[in-house]
């Protein structure tokens, strides 16, 4: 992605690093967050039967409303770990991020050093990632507030209008939100490419946002495949575990939800890694 | 720009897929069952269908519908006969409308809310009787002889008596004359208005329910009742402006114009009420279903839960038909009432049902329209043709309504009956046992609508216990048994006020006096029951040691060394809390991979399964089919020596928690 130009073999071996890079952390913050919502499901004595788990996934749900009916409590406290624990794991994967578009970025190296690279960028992810969380979290408070505020208004409208108002507000501020997403990973490469030089946060987000307004449509559709992909990779999971949850449940039922799932999420992070790399081009532009 | 073509291109395809994928995720599910071709099978003996309903009560109905004040100038003549062995010295009238005159009334007073909806009344409502007569009689106006208020509350004036100038001997006829006035409320519950939109139920002067012992059941209208009358034939001219669509019980068989407005007349026999909606922005869809002709009634717009509503029709008219007993009348009228006046949906009336939902009702593998059809058409069986007390005896028809409800939505659908798609379904047993586990021991389900402490739990208990009591029954004693029997009931029944006793009547000679026990602790004691398991036991067998003293003299033998026993005495207990005895098998696995599966007929409250074996025993199951679905606690129902990781949970835990984390992290 620099100067000196790498082969296609070169960078997209790079790539494929980043990527494996991004799903091993991801799969590791995984299990940490997930662990609770496992512990609850497991204390509720459902699965301590000589099917295990598997009842839980009969179909008619018989047993899974049981198990939300006996384990409510612990679920519910379980699932506000879950998201404590969530918002640790979005802060954590800050590092290995800055470690994927430093190896975009730099191909080559020692990992030692790119280590000490991103810890040293850190602070300054965190802080982007503080200015997006608030502009989004603004952004959705305020397609909700127009929302409720339109409603008076659509009051004699058509009811398919009055139901799908607030519903596109809400998409609308979403798309928002992910483009606004977009506009960081463009700051947070600026700030890898600035490397050792002093380089703030704000002046790594006016990068940004100057790069939005010369190369507007780079940046709002830049992000359009991997979002889309991570949606098709979801769907195509659900897609093919419902052809299969018929058949009776064995580890190989297990193994192949768990390869179709991690498959759906390497998808997904291909897609984002592509797009880091398209951040990372367009940051460079302006220099 | 090449790069951004590229990427509109890939984001635009994947979008496209995902949409396909989403459709297939959400549509797909669930469906229909139906269209399997189950093997015929041949046609049980049933007791002789009842032609008609002895008639008490018939009515002829003249009502104009002033749609600007929302009004109506209403005539109507009662052809009652006194079928008692009483004479009859009052009659008892039920002006349900009056419920929502005011804030004080029985119905409105509550201060959490009133009635099934939750709603207040905004705009009130009334019924005004301005004259009551003997019909070529002296002209007597019989109504300033009411009494002015429902029996022991000065408030409400939806029960009242009017004393009779003379007995009426048992057999002989009275032909009452009315007139009367309403003024619809803004819509409670289902009557009244919302802008053009009338709903009509329970809006004319209507007598109590005469009993055979000569007294009258009638009650003041509570929030959490519904109704009882006797059977008749109703006879109903409608005037109407042009231009509004008429919905209402029975066939129209009368249509004209004049000065601007349109006069329908309607005719249903043997029934026991008459409903009837109109608004000018009906649209309609008309079908012939089992011989049945079927019109549904709907807002613009709302095409799509109109096909809907009329497929859940074509499935389920004929399975009840199967089941209950053809259906009598020559017409069904479903009305989907419009979103601002949603409350009107989800109830019967003698051919004539609503049932309701949002436009998007039919999108995501959620079968709501499915559901409400079902269950009100379900009603024209449980409520219309077996006409119980529902003030008394709820459970009898909203109860067993939702077992038939359940029953033939899992014939149409499966598993995925009530929800069904990606990948996940959830059946309408599983929720009516959601609903229902925590409460079976809050109070009894067979009391009266009026005596349940919250409309919450006459819901939980009413409607999905009662279902669950009967699904346990069809699940221990097998589904088409105690489908038959219930089959019977409701044709030996049917045109008439069968009660809890008549029913478990026909459980007595249908299935035996275990299920009417069980019935009658379920329904009226608040009994509960709960099958446990709490530790499972192995011992090694080994040659007796010790001294012993023989033909041959005393001989001494020593324990044998520890190793792999060749047998193994293996013993489970199995408890059952509560004090329903049901049935159940328990199904025991051994080491070597083997199963047994051991029946233990309840009685009694523990249960030694005891077994010799070469495998120790390391799992048990108690009701691995899960017939008892009554039972309390699921989760103690089983026991296995090996500790489950819980590999599935963990896997989707995970998967939830990257997507989690995709969403939220950088």
């Amino acid at each position: 992605m620099n100067d000196s130009s790498p082969t296609r073999a070169a960078r997209l071996s790079t790539a494929a690093a980043a990527c494996m890079l991004l799903w091993i952390s991801r799969t590791l913050l995984g299990l940490l967050v997930s662990y609770p919502i496992v512990l609850a499901i497991q204390a509720s004595s459902m699965t301590s039967g000589p099917e295990g788990d598997a009842v839980l996934f009969q179909p008619g749900g018989l047993l899974l409303l049981e198990l939300l009916r006996i384990g409510g409590p612990w679920l519910a406290s379980a699932l506000r770990l879950v998201l404590l624990l969530a918002l640790l794991s979005a802060i954590l994967e800050l590092v290995p991020l800055a470690l994927a578009l430093d190896l975009l970025w730099l191909p080559g190296g020692m990992l030692l050093e790119r280590s000490a690279r991103a810890l040293r960028l850190f602070p300054k992810f965190l802080a982007l990632g503080a200015i997006a969380l608030l502009a989004q979290a603004a952004l959705l408070l305020a397609a909700s507030l127009l929302g409720a505020a339109l409603k008076p208004a659509l009051s004699s409208a058509d009811e398919r209008l009055r139901s799908i108002a607030p519903i596109a507000l809400i998409g609308l501020a979403l798309l928002g939100c992910g483009w606004f997403g977009g506009v960081l990973d463009i700051a947070r490469a600026r700030l890898v490419q600035r490397g050792r030089r002093e380089c703030s946060v704000q002046s790594a987000l006016s990068h940004a946002l100057l790069c939005l307004k010369r190369r507007p449509f780079s940046v709002l559709i830049g992000m359009y495949p991997s979002v889309a992909g991570s949606a098709l990779a979801c769907l195509t999971a659900a897609w093919l575990l419902a052809r299969q949850s018929s058949a009776a449940p064995s580890s190989t039922a297990i193994a192949l939800g768990f390869g179709a799932h991690q498959l759906a999420v390497l998808f997904s992070i291909a897609w984002r890694v592509r797009w880091l790399g398209t951040a990372l081009e367009l940051s460079a532009e302006r220099d | 720009m090449r790069r951004v073509t590229q990427d509109l291109l890939i984001g635009t395809v994947f979008s496209a897929l995902s949409v396909l994928l989403l459709r297939a995720l959400s549509f797909n599910a669930g469906v229909a069952k139906a269209s399997e071709a189950a093997p015929k099978k041949p046609e049980p003996a049933w007791p002789a269908l009842a032609e008609g309903a002895p008639k008490v009560a018939s009515y002829k109905i003249e009502a104009k519908l002033d749609t600007e004040r929302h009004r109506i100038a209403g005539r109507e003549t009662i052809h009652f006969v006194n079928r008692s062995s009483a004479a009859l010295n009052e009659l008892w009238f039920h002006l349900y409308l009056n419920a929502f005159k005011n804030d004080k009334t029985l119905f409105l007073r509550s201060p959490f809310g009133a009635g099934r909806s939750g709603d207040k009344a905004h705009e009130y409502g009334y019924v005004d009787v301005k004259k009551l007569s003997v019909l070529a009689g002296d002209g007597q106006d019989l109504w300033q002889s009411r009494d002015r208020h429902s029996p022991d509350d000065p408030n409400d004036e939806t029960d009242l008596r009017v004393p009779l100038p003379s007995p009426l001997e048992p057999g002989q006829t009275l032909n009452l004359e009315l007139e009367f006035e309403v003024q619809l409320p803004e819509l409670v519950e289902r009557t009244g208005f919302v802008g053009s939109f009338h709903f009509m139920g329970q809006w004319f002067p209507k007598l109590a329910r005469l009993l055979p012992n000569g007294t009258f059941a009638h009650f003041a209208f509570h929030a959490q009742s519904e109704f009882y009358a006797d059977f008749g034939d109703y006879d109903v001219s409608l005037d109407v402006p042009l231009g509004f669509r008429v919905g209402a019980t029975g066939s129209r068989v009368r249509e004209s114009q004049a000065k601007g407005r349109a006069l329908l007349g309607y005719h249903a026999e043997n029934v026991h009420d008459f409903a009837w909606t109109a608004w000018d922005r009906f649209e309609t869809r008309s079908e012939r279903v089992a011989g049945t002709e079927v019109t549904v009634l709907y807002p613009p717009h709302q095409l799509q839960n109109a096909e809907a509503e009329l497929a859940s029709v074509r499935f389920a008219l004929p399975h009840f038909n199967a089941l209950y007993g053809a259906y009598p009348y020559p017409t069904l009228t479903l009305v989907h009432p419009p979103e601002a006046a949603a409350n009107a949906g989800g109830m019967e009336y003698p051919t004539l049902i609503t049932t309701g939902g949002p436009w998007y009702s039919t999108f995501g593998g959620a079968h709501f329209i499915d559901v409400v059809t079902a269950h009100e058409l379900g009603h024209q069986w449980f409520y219309g043709l077996l006409a119980s007390n529902e003030h008394s005896e709820p459970f009898l028809d909203e109860g067993f309504n939702s077992y038939a409800e359940a029953e033939a939505l899992e014939a149409q659908y499966g598993a995925g009956s009530v929800f069904g798609a990606f990948g996940l379904s959830v059946s309408s047993t599983a929720l009516n046992r959601l609903i229902s586990a925590a409460r079976g021991e809050d109070e009894r389900i067979a009391q009266g609508a009026a005596d349940f402490a919250t409309f919450r739990s006459l819901g939980a208990l009413v409607y999905s216990r009662t279902a669950v009591v009967l699904t346990t029954l069809a699940r221990v004693y097998g589904r088409e048994r105690f489908n038959h029997a219930l089959g019977v009931y409701t044709r030996k029944f049917r045109f008439q006020h069968p009660t809890t006793a008549d029913f478990l009547g026909v459980m007595q000679s249908e299935l035996d006096s275990r299920a009417v026990t069980a019935l009658a602790l379920a329904f009226s004691e608040r009994a509960t029951v709960d099958y446990l398991v709490r530790e499972i036991s192995n011992a090694p067998i080994s040659a007796a040691a010790g001294v012993f003293d023989g033909p041959s003299g005393r001989e001494q033998k020593k324990p044998e060394t520890p190793g792999p026993a060749a047998k193994y005495a293996s013993r489970v207990v199995v408890y059952r809390h509560g004090t329903l005895q049901l049935p159940v098998e328990i199904e025991l696995g051994f080491e070597d991979g083997t199963k047994q599966l051991r029946h233990w007929d309840g009685s009694g409250f523990t249960f030694n399964v005891d077994n010799v074996g070469p495998s120790q025993l390391v799992s048990v199951n108690v009701d691995p089919e899960q017939r008892i679905l009554l039972d309390d606690d699921r989760s103690n129902n089983w026991l296995s020596t090996r500790s489950s990781s819980a590999p599935r949970c963990r896997e989707r835990a995970l998967y939830a928690a990257q997507l989690l984390l995709g969403a939220l992290g950088p």
